[in-house]
């Protein structure tokens, strides 16, 4: 017996100077021959499954802990007792013994003068911003008010998995991390809860305006006691943030919108004192949440735009083949089928793209990259081709005398340097990302002759400029009076469109109202039986960005940059090929 | 289409096609339409087209007549010549036909006097 005894101890030893080395070798770590409080646990960690739970299972039985370092992707961890005699018993009792090691295998120890610094980055003591935990907001008997409001148990049979869900005001869809804003549910918040808002704005009247409308119960299994703690992630940075029973969670700010919140699943949490600096362990239980939402109902404009769910999909395009998918759905289809009606509405000419064509000397040849119904074609002593991808639209054109083909602004089939003028009128807001309408840009250069002059409208995304209404806006009878007034009473829907790679939802606008994001549907209705509605993608210009976009061509000086009734505007001259 | 607009078109937006110029012209119906001459507008547009090219589509056609393979000296005060340029550019117009990207073969067709140019995602 006294052999075994020794050969193990032989190869507890020989086992350790290998770990010591490798160690070493991997972290530049000092390691001590003499005991401290922290010990080095040298062949298994994070990369090999450990958990902080099953290390403080074990390792709390030997003494108070004050770290558990377990480092992501490593094979080793380090634990810290108060005492050295607590880390003297860990090691007495497990080193080459407790077998939590990859398969089963034994844990082998050896003590370190200090935890490294290369902390996890799991915080205790911080809240992240925006983030309050109050604590104690329900007594006992409103917690059984609460409870008794559903009840879970007639629910529970053997097939519960996870939890139970019960939803009032609006089903929230955890497929889509989301509700649907369309399909309320006929069962609104219960009353018993309206006390918790009276409270609130009692003890924190910022939040006084908080009346929520949409509120899920969960019921999670299993056992009994209901305290847990709720990770929240930002970037690299990891905060635990404990919630007591009965108390109340308020995520506003940067907290809410910022900050990945959840809570692992497990059996028990091991919490660390901020105060002490002690680790100890909360059984978990039965557990049962109440999460109240306010719905937002229009665009959401807030700031954080990396984890907004709606900014992602307010337009921003990138990829060309979406963009083209998009433009071929909501530009080109829709004026195949508008044609006839759009046309009877464009008659009048712009005063301002009258001037420039007549700037135009005798024997000019003038293009007009997407000329619609040809409103614009037909000046007897100029040679004028018109262009558009709507087939309907060429034919009107081609009924009127024009001479026209059916062409596209990103690939203009006519060759280089052989227009005195461009006209590009209401249709690279029509292209749905910035490289497109950078490239129509490019197209409509190459086709100018040097000294050239393009002249190129694009809608606006201030309807409102110089404080003076566009002819847009004005057109609606009611907004004649009222000038500001309605821009900020604006109710938005949105429209989900199927692209190649999922949906994307873009804001409808109010026909004769202001923007109010840059990537929008604009609906077209025609004046059928049925008036059916068409929506036409538009990307609305900010002010400077027409200019901005011209100004990254090297080959044009832009001569007059204007804003015209609702639309910015461009006269640029092509100075070299 | 008229002549004076064929002599503007090209293919070169096609995938690997360098200059698609100049389209050649299959035409099923051409007719000839009377248009208002004015000499001053014609002598001003010659410079900027490729004879050649114009005469070679109107010989394509059939509608060569008298065009003489070069513009003359000093054709701005010459009626004559300004008149038969006049009708070649402004007057033969292609009905129905296509037009063929003279690298890749790629066929434009033409209808009711309108050329389709546009191109599938894939030819880009």
């Amino acid at each position: 017996m006294e052999q075994v005894s020794l050969s193990k101890q032989k190869k507890i030893f020989r086992k350790l100077n290998k770990l010591r080395i490798a160690l070493t070798k991997e972290t530049g770590i000092e390691f001590s021959s003499c005991p401290t409080e922290s010990l080095a646990v040298c062949n298994v960690g994070l990369a090999n499954g450990l958990t902080k739970e099953l290390l403080f299972e074990h390792f709390s039985k030997q003494g108070t802990l004050t770290n558990i370092n377990l480092l992501p992707g490593k094979s080793y961890c380090f634990v810290s007792y108060l005492t050295i005699e607590s880390a003297a018993k860990a090691n007495e009792a497990f080193n080459g013994k407790l077998n939590i090691a990859q398969d089963n295998k034994p844990i082998y120890m050896l003590y370190v003068p200090k935890i490294p610094l290369v902390d996890n980055n799991d915080i205790w003591h911080e809240l992240p911003p925006g983030l309050i935990v109050l604590k104690d907001y329900i007594t006992s008997s409103e917690e059984k008010n609460l409870l008794d409001m559903h009840n879970f148990t007639n629910q529970i049979d053997g097939n519960m998995k996870h939890r139970l869900v019960k939803h009032y005001g609006y089903e929230f869809r955890y497929d889509i991390n989301n509700v649907d804003k369309d399909k309320p549910l006929n069962e609104k918040i219960p009353s018993q809860c309206d006390f918790l808002w009276e409270r609130l704005s009692n003890e924190r009247p910022e939040f006084k305006h908080f009346k929520p409308d949409q509120l899920t119960i969960n019921f999670y299994s299993p056992g009994h006691g209901s305290s847990i703690v709720m990770d929240f992630k930002n970037g690299d940075k990891h905060i635990c943030v404990l919630l007591p029973q009965r108390s109340l969670l308020i995520m506003s700010g940067e907290s809410r919108y910022d900050w990945n919140h959840g809570i692992v699943p497990r059996k028990f949490d091991v919490i660390k004192d901020p105060a002490s600096g002690t680790y100890s362990c909360l059984k978990r239980g039965v557990r049962v949440s109440l999460t109240f939402r306010k719905i937002l109902q229009g665009i959401c404009d807030c700031v954080y735009t990396d984890k907004c769910d709606s900014f992602k999909s307010r337009g921003q395009i990138v990829e060309n083949n979406v963009a083209a998918k998009l433009e071929k759905l909501h530009v080109h289809q829709v004026y195949e089928n508008i044609a006839d009606h759009f046309s009877d509405t464009r008659h009048k000419p712009w005063p301002n793209v009258l001037e420039f064509i007549q700037s135009f000397e005798t024997g000019s040849v003038l293009i007009d990259a997407g000329c619609g119904n040809g409103k614009y074609l037909g000046r007897q002593d100029l040679y004028d081709i018109g262009f558009d991808y709507s087939a309907g639209l060429i034919n009107i054109c081609k009924n009127r005398g024009h001479e026209v083909c059916v062409g596209d602004c990103l690939n203009i089939p006519i060759k280089d340097n052989s227009a005195d003028g461009i006209l590009s009128i209401a249709v690279i807001h029509h292209l749905a990302n910035k490289n497109r309408r950078l490239e129509a840009l490019k197209e409509i250069v190459r086709v100018l002759r040097i000294g050239g002059k393009a002249l190129i409208y694009v809608w606006a995304k201030d309807q409102l400029k110089g404080q003076e209404k566009s002819s847009y806006i004005k057109q609606d009878r009611k907004n004649r009076k009222s000038l500001y007034t309605q821009a900020a009473s604006v109710s938005y829907e949105t429209e989900t469109v199927n692209l190649l790679d999922g949906t994307v939802s873009f804001p409808v606008h109010t026909n004769r109202t202001q923007f109010k994001t840059q990537d929008v549907l604009v609906p077209w209705k025609l004046k059928d039986e049925n008036k059916t509605t068409f929506l036409r993608f538009y990307h609305v210009f900010e002010n400077n960005e027409l200019e901005l976009l011209c100004n990254s061509l090297n080959n044009v000086k832009i001569l007059k940059s204007y804003y015209d009734q609702g639309n910015m505007c461009i006269i640029l001259e092509k100075i070299n090929n | 289409m008229k002549l004076l607009t064929h002599n503007m078109l090209t293919s070169k937006c096609v995938k690997g096609v360098n200059v698609g110029y100049p389209l050649t012209i299959n035409a099923s119906d051409v007719r000839v339409a009377d248009v208002d001459f004015n000499p001053d507008f014609i002598s001003r547009l010659i410079p900027k087209i490729d004879w050649p090219v114009l005469y070679n589509a109107a010989e394509s056609l059939g509608h060569v007549e008298d065009l003489p393979k070069e513009t003359p000296v000093n054709y701005e005060n010459n009626e004559e010549f300004l008149k038969k340029a006049h009708r070649a550019l402004l007057e033969v117009e292609v009905v129905h036909g296509e037009l063929v990207c003279p690298e890749s073969g790629r066929k434009f067709p033409i209808n009711n006097g309108i050329p389709n140019m546009l191109l599938n995602e894939d030819e880009v």
